[in-house]
């Protein structure tokens, strides 16, 4: 499978994980794995996925305007990096956001998210 | 670990802004024949093509103003991630662009860190 699929099969599948089942997210991070969410930082999956099913909202609808990715050295990593909006329910206007994704091989086949950084888009 | 990520994060976007305001050619001292850049979509390969597709933005002069700076170490021992968002001024333009950027930095042989991968997208409003 080529990267660019790789990196946009992965997003895809994050974001419908994240608008359907926030702690189905649990097995996308490792212990080592980083979060920096608006400036904080989480480290390790439990702690992570209690932040996010802590968002202060139910439900929420991503869309992606831009999916770029390379490769990032010997260990085989990706780094991906995502832009687009967030629709909050309630909320006439959604937020603009940017996120970075380190993906790490898995000895299964998969990947697993090393580094994660979210940021909002402020006008 | 993570804090020293920070202080050399801050750092190095410091210099490369500097650099890449005023003295564009030798951003060329922070990338290697292997370094990726992708600027608004488009992939460019190692040192040299870099080089000259930042020289070849189509402005003479530009101001990167920095909103954000967040650092993380990678995945191989003094490698570090960083994602950067702000703001670019154009002295034609009213209005400034908004930008995300992300670096990720690797040891060289030498004990400096380069650019081996560069991502840079506009934030349209």
């Amino acid at each position: 499978m080529d990267p660019d699929a790789v990196a946009k099969a992965f997003v895809d599948h994050y974001y419908s994980t994240f608008d359907a089942n926030r702690a189905g997210l649990a097995n996308l991070y490792q212990d080592n794995s980083m979060l920096t969410f608006e400036g904080q930082k989480i480290q390790g999956s439990p702690n992570i996925v209690a932040k996010l099913t802590s968002l202060p909202f139910q439900q929420c609808q991503h869309s992606v305007s831009t999916v770029d990715c390379q490769p990032s050295g010997p260990t085989g990593g990706m780094l991906v990096f995502v832009s687009g909006n967030l629709q909050l329910a309630g909320e006439q206007h959604a937020l603009k956001f940017s996120q970075m994704f380190h993906l790490m091989p898995t000895p299964q086949g998969s990947f697993y998210v090393l580094n994660d950084i979210f940021r909002l888009n402020y006008a | 670990m993570e804090e020293e990520a920070d202080i050399v994060g801050k750092a190095f976007v410091e210099h490369y802004y500097q650099l890449f305001d005023n003295e564009r050619p030798s951003l060329s001292t922070l990338y290697q024949p292997d370094s990726m850049l992708t600027f608004e979509g488009q992939q460019i390969l190692g040192v040299h093509d870099i080089s000259s597709r930042l020289q070849q933005l189509p402005f003479e002069r530009c101001r990167h103003v920095v909103s954000t700076v967040d650092t993380q170490p990678s995945a191989v021992p003094g490698s570090i991630l960083i994602f950067v968002s702000g703001s670019l001024e154009l002295p034609e333009e009213e209005h400034h662009l908004r930008f995300s950027q992300m670096f990720h930095l690797v040891p060289t042989a030498q004990g400096n860190l380069c650019i081996q991968n560069d991502i840079f997208r506009l934030n349209y409003g």
